[in-house]
């Protein structure tokens, strides 16, 4: 688990790569880029609680939307600055975070993914009847404070967020802490049984993935200058970000971006040729080819694929240390 | 002073009384087998004594320390930990990671400010008779041996001075045993003390100082080797209704 040079420098060559594309790809493929990141965010925030620790969340726009239903209230309806009412919605979704927290106290697998889908439904319930004047009830909100103006200024600030939340959430991992959430998903009664505090590693990490889904929450919504509902506390919405981690390599924060972009790609590379529900059929199919080939994504192929790489390298240099 | 003291201990489910006032004490340094038929409430003692289950009533100490009220971690930051009967490694983490969550801190600041302590994991896992090529290897690729090897690696880790081995030779092969015989052995001369359950009581023989039996929840027996296998009772509990 240790660091090493290659990591950050295939980190700063992501990134780098990523800041000289404006000048090479059309605006069109800069805004499907910047749902890109978006999802990427939303799918790493995810990844952390369910690909971690294994509390498979169904309801994780619950979270999203704490982030981006108080920024935009503070800022539309109460003229706060997004200065500080980002900030704020951040605290509110960690806030958030605590009450996913309680049913991870007493149950897990399906039972607590059907209870966090349970906390979208009620969301989506919630913001239509208490106070529509504030939440915009079944329409939404529109014309809120929008961050960026053009789909080259929204291209930078949505991958600068996605590169230091990912890069700060990929350094997390690697700790001691990262190995111990792992290990929580793979026997959480051994943990205890090593003498780690099992209640404490879980409050921790639904903290960090709620901090990143009220972060991402947020500069959503003042990326977007509108909010839906229906859209928001959606099923499909869930089914993406989920698949998106899943198809990456979930428990990796690098998959969940890989998985964000693929997916992000294919369904807008299918619209000319299925503009309807039906492109969701051919990601389904996609998600289901890769997980009878390999269950653990596209990282684990591509991690595959690097080992014979370098046995390979390493058979042709006699001598050389394998 | 007592390394571990369980006092008149109850644990009650309903009506079925599976600790039914149980007292011992086991000094620093000894090594205790419990024996009794299958049923008989041996592994309900042991996950009263690790808190997995909370007793009815009794007491139970450490090193002088009453422990009852404590979490499961909490007692193992006092200096008890226990094995399963089936080896429980993490499967998808390497032998030093699993090593490395028995060591780990149990502070989420010092989880993510601290770095691991390869060395430290190197040494304990070589003092268990793991080879340094199984280091990166993952849990699933090791013999039924060497997983309990790093079931004692990863309870080593977590500082513990009072072991519990729960039928530490289940599914190993006549070599095996010999081999974790061994290493029970050592640890008892660096000062370890034990408690173990274990139904291959030939191969308890030589690691124990004492042997305690219980049946349905009570004790009916304590002293050597040879006199609690002697004693009618248990001769009569192993035996079932036949005796």
């Amino acid at each position: 688990m240790g660091l090493r040079w290659y990591h950050f420098a295939l980190w700063g060559g992501f990134i780098l790569f990523m800041y000289l594309l404006p000048e090479f790809v059309s605006r069109g493929t800069l805004r499907t880029i910047i749902f890109a990141n978006f999802l990427a965010v939303f799918a790493i925030s995810w990844d952390v609680i369910s690909g971690r620790t294994g509390y498979v969340s169904f309801g994780h726009p619950f979270l999203i939307g704490i982030g981006a239903y108080t920024t935009a209230i503070l800022t539309k309806r109460f003229g706060v600055p997004v200065e500080l009412s980002i900030p704020l919605a951040v605290l509110a979704t960690m806030a958030g975070g605590l009450i996913v927290l309680i049913p991870a106290l007493r149950i897990r697998g399906s039972y607590f993914a059907l209870v966090t889908l349970a906390f979208m439904e009620l969301m989506y319930q919630l913001v239509q009847v208490i106070r529509p004047d504030l939440t915009g009830g079944t329409r939404g909100m529109s014309g809120i404070q929008t961050l960026t103006r053009g789909a080259e200024n929204g291209f930078y600030m949505s991958f600068t967020l996605l590169a230091v939340l990912s890069v700060g959430t990929w350094l997390l991992m690697r700790t001691q802490f990262g190995t111990a959430l792992s290990a929580i998903s793979m026997d959480e009664d051994s943990v205890a049984g090593s003498g780690l505090n099992t209640v404490k590693l879980k409050t921790a990490a639904f903290l960090v993935s709620a901090f990143v889904a009220g972060v991402g929450g947020a500069f959503y919504v003042h990326y977007l200058g509108s909010l839906a509902p229906r859209a928001l506390f959606d099923i499909n919405f869930v089914f993406t970000i989920i698949v998106a981690a899943l198809i990456g390599g979930a428990s990796t924060i690098v998959g969940p971006i890989i998985g964000a972009f693929f997916l992000t790609f294919l369904l807008e590379y299918l619209r000319p040729w299925l503009p309807g529900a039906e492109r969701y059929f051919i990601y389904g199919g996609v998600a289901l080819l890769l997980y009878m080939y390999q269950p653990k994504g596209f990282y684990a192929i591509i991690m595959a694929g690097w080992s014979r790489l370098r046995a390979r390298m390493a058979r042709r240099k006699p001598g050389a240390r394998a | 002073m007592t390394a571990l003291a369980v006092r008149n201990l109850v644990k009650r489910f309903g009506g079925l009384t599976a600790t039914n006032d149980v007292s011992f004490d086991i000094a620093p340094g000894q090594s205790v087998g419990l024996i009794g038929p299958n049923g008989a409430g041996k592994t309900t003692i042991f996950s009263q004594v690790m808190g997995e289950l909370r007793q009815s009533a009794g007491t139970i100490t450490l090193f002088g320390n009453e422990i009852s009220g404590l979490s499961t971690p909490g007692r193992i930051r006092r200096g008890v930990c226990r094995t399963y009967q089936v080896p429980r490694p993490f499967h998808d983490l390497t032998v030093a990671e699993n090593i490395r969550v028995g060591l780990a801190p149990n502070s989420i600041w010092q989880l993510v400010t601290r770095r691991p302590d390869h060395a430290r994991e190197a040494e304990i896992a070589l003092g268990v008779g793991l080879r340094e090529t199984d280091f990166d290897r993952a849990p699933t690729e090791l013999s039924m041996g060497d997983l309990r090897k790093l079931e004692f690696a990863r309870t080593l880790a977590t500082g513990a001075r009072v072991m519990l081995l729960d039928e530490v030779f289940a599914g190993l092969t006549v070599g095996e045993i010999q081999v974790v015989s061994d290493l029970i052995l050592g640890l008892r001369r660096d000062g370890m003390t034990f408690l173990m359950v274990s139904h291959d009581l030939k191969a308890l023989e030589p690691l124990v100082d004492r042997v305690i039996a219980i049946d349905q929840g009570r004790k009916i027996a304590e002293g050597s080797y040879r006199e609690v296998l002697d004693d009618p009772d248990v001769r009569a509990s192993y035996l079932g209704g036949q005796g």
